[in-house]
């Protein structure tokens, strides 16, 4: 028997030889991915994972471990096998070519017109 | 809390590349050397993967056995405000096995086999917590000290080149500092209070210097495995370093309260900026990491007690026709 | 002040006693994710019982900590329910599902109570309550439409725990003087409003409430009779503060 120091371990009165059979597969459950809203106004930002058997479980266990220290006000868990992510391999995709000013702001340039329309028409 | 990821001495420290995809390696550190992170899809070395998915499984099992020791006097803290600032502190230990389990999960490992392996004895965790608290000085010092040691460490990988870890750390890294704050203020409040306080926390102090000592491992042998892992910006700094940097920080404000240190030789060396101290007992490290120590069948008999004992309840709730999928990040 | 003080030190104990307990599960839950959410509400009872302590000092009883830590069990006024050990799972989350029902509506009572220090803390609280009911309802639900095991596992618990429950309703000598003042409108309306709110969840659960042929409140504790188990937890939560009673720890 296990002479711990521990009271609430000495109460359970353990045995050191206590095998026991290994943690099937899912026994942890599936994983939830948490996103949370600082505050109202902003944006849901991922925080992380937990894993739960349910979505309000998921909630439960995503407040405490994601909110505990008040920093939320909204939280959304989505299953993570529902999530469809790209692949970082196809990050190129995200590439593009430079010559797509026509849809920046820092695209148009009218001063330059301005200024010599004014110059010329002695304005 | 955390020290340094144990590295078994004996393994063979052939060239851990062999094999690998010349041109996917180039990119891969090329990466890394830009100081970008990698990301769980990523290709990566299988040593790459092997050695991060030890080190942060090492991690998250240090971090729920740890909360172990600290968790022998939560009933019995005294008064209202350690009462709740410790059961705080432990809940926040057990948060980080949390991250740092989802994180290895990233790298393909599930959690029951990471589980499995810890309560098997198969895979390790920090040598530190097969030590007893066996004073309420003892959670102080371990909350003070041994979470200073693992900010050390944790800061350092936290700029480490696997991104689900680095986040991971940076949220534990912020908890940490409240640990370490409540620490110290235990051990002041002890070291400045009576008579009976002060020499419960000196001998608690005496107790837990030879295990803070082997907190960062043993001195680093230099091999071509070490200084692959740290240009793979896995391994953030030698142990040597970080105790050093441990000693240069913690030292003098142990001194500050007036409580001694168990070691005649610690002394700064001025000219080096180094710390000269006696070296510790390594064969005792040994013996404790390799199932030694007083306290590790007791730890281990507690997680199997704890996983046995909450199989019903996850058992109830399982989705048979869920299949398990690799969290995102 | 003597009916008031009466009502916060039930209350009190009740809170302090649970929130003890449940932080025995700390580190040891049945898995990761439970273990932190039981972590934080037992902060929040044993938190919600040193405001309590506080409104007690500043009616002139002995400050929080020597309050709470230095009486000897037979001066605790919590009912039995909560002093009990932990057993497994099924018997704590039945107990936080049966104590935090009527520890929210006691709550939410008291939040118009004319005696204004705890009707401020009760509505300070009643977030943190909330997320508690709602752990327990899911929690009590779940298990209870969960495998065989877990159905019959909350039933015996529910069996075991339900007179020890009604025992959080003992009623103390001022009832009538709480309800004259509007302080507290007392055990009984209280125990009524519970048994509307657990109903529907126990049904939703697939449980039974043992037949009220069988109710037997297991009374006492608000008078200091108490079972073996607290003298030891109360031994326990004091053992440190007690080397050095009047000093700061």
């Amino acid at each position: 028997m296990i002479q711990s120091l521990d009271p609430r371990i000495a109460r359970e009165k353990i045995n050191e030889e206590n095998n026991i059979a290994p943690l099937t597969e899912m026994d942890n459950w599936e994983t939830y991915e948490v996103f949370h809203q600082k505050k109202r106004g902003d944006q849901h930002i991922h925080v992380g994972i937990v894993h739960a058997p349910n979505p309000e479980m998921a909630f439960l266990f995503g407040k405490e471990q994601y909110g505990r220290r008040g920093i939320s006000v909204n939280m959304w868990v989505v299953k993570t096998s529902n999530v469809f992510a790209s692949d970082y391999d196809d990050s190129d995709i995200f590439d593009t070519v430079p010559e797509k000013q026509y849809r920046e702001a820092g695209g148009y340039k009218v001063m330059s017109k301005i200024n010599k329309y004014k110059k010329e028409n002695t304005l | 809390m955390y020290g340094n990821a144990y590295i078994d001495p004996n393994e063979k420290p052939k060239s851990i590349i062999d094999g690998e995809d010349p041109i996917k390696l180039a990119d891969f550190e090329a990466r890394i050397a830009r100081g970008e992170k990698i990301e769980p899809k990523d290709w990566m070395p299988r040593e790459y993967r092997k050695q991060l998915i030890r080190m942060i499984e090492q991690h998250a099992h240090s971090e729920i056995i740890g909360a172990l020791p600290e968790g022998t006097w939560i009933t019995r803290a005294p008064g209202f405000k350690r009462k709740l600032a410790l059961m705080a502190k432990v809940q926040d230990e057990v948060g980080h096995a949390q991250l740092l389990y989802s994180a290895a999960e990233t790298l393909g490992k599930s959690r029951e086999a990471m589980i499995n392996d810890l309560i098997t004895g198969k895979s390790k965790y920090s040598n530190v917590f097969n030590y007893p608290a066996y004073t309420w000085a003892d959670a102080c010092v371990i909350a003070w000290l041994i979470d200073a040691g693992a900010i050390i460490n944790q800061v350092a990988n936290a700029k480490g080149s696997y991104g689900p870890y680095g986040r991971a750390l940076d949220r534990i890294c912020t908890e940490e500092s409240f640990h370490l704050k409540y620490g110290h203020d235990n051990v002041v409040t002890l070291a400045t209070g009576t008579p009976v306080q002060r020499k419960m926390v000196q001998e608690a102090l005496t107790r837990w210097w030879p295990p803070i000592m082997h907190f960062f491992g043993p001195s680093d042998k230099i091999s071509n495995h070490t200084e692959i892992l740290m240009r793979w910006k896995v391994k953030m700094a030698t142990n040597d370093d970080m105790r050093q940097q441990f000693l240069n920080m913690y030292v003098p404000k142990i001194w500050d309260l007036g409580l001694t240190v168990p070691d005649a030789n610690l002394k700064k060396n001025e000219e080096t900026g180094l710390w000269n101290y006696t070296e510790p007992d390594w064969d005792e490290f040994k013996r404790v990491i390799n199932g030694g120590g007083p306290c590790n069948a007791e730890r281990l008999a507690v997680r199997r007690m704890a996983e046995e004992k909450g199989r019903w309840v996850r058992a109830a709730l399982l989705n048979k026709s869920e299949k398990y999928v690799t969290p995102l990040a | 002040m003597e009916h008031i003080k009466e009502l916060l030190y039930k209350m009190a104990d009740d809170l302090l006693i649970l929130g003890h307990r449940n932080s025995e599960w700390t580190g040891l839950g049945p898995i990761l994710e439970e273990d932190i959410a039981f972590s934080s509400m037992a902060q929040d009872k044993i938190g919600h019982a040193q405001a309590l302590f506080q409104i007690l000092f500043e009616l002139g009883e002995a400050e929080p900590d020597t309050n709470a830590f230095m009486r000897e069990a037979k001066q605790f006024h919590n009912s039995q329910l909560v002093e009990l050990p932990n057993d497994d799972y099924d018997f704590s989350s039945v107990r936080h599902f049966l104590f935090d029902h009527a520890d929210q509506i006691r709550f939410n009572m008291l939040s118009e109570s004319s005696f204004e220090p705890l009707a401020k803390v009760a509505r300070k609280i009643k977030g943190e309550i909330k997320y508690h009911v709602f752990h327990a309802d899911i929690w009590l639900v779940k298990l209870g439409n969960g495998t065989e095991e877990s159905k019959a596992r909350m039933q015996s618990a529910l069996n075991m725990a339900w007179n020890y429950a009604l025992g959080i309703f003992e009623e103390g000598d001022y009832e009538l003087q709480l309800q004259s003042e509007n302080i507290f409108a007392g055990e009984k309306e209280l125990q009524k409003r519970w048994l509307e709110a657990i109903n529907p969840i126990i049904e939703k659960a697939n449980l039974k409430i043992p037949a009220e042929s069988d109710w037997n409140p297991i009374l006492g504790g608000r008078k200091g009779y108490h079972t073996e188990y607290l003298d030891q937890l109360v031994n326990e939560m004091s053992e440190v503060f007690r080397i050095e009673p009047n000093t700061e720890w």
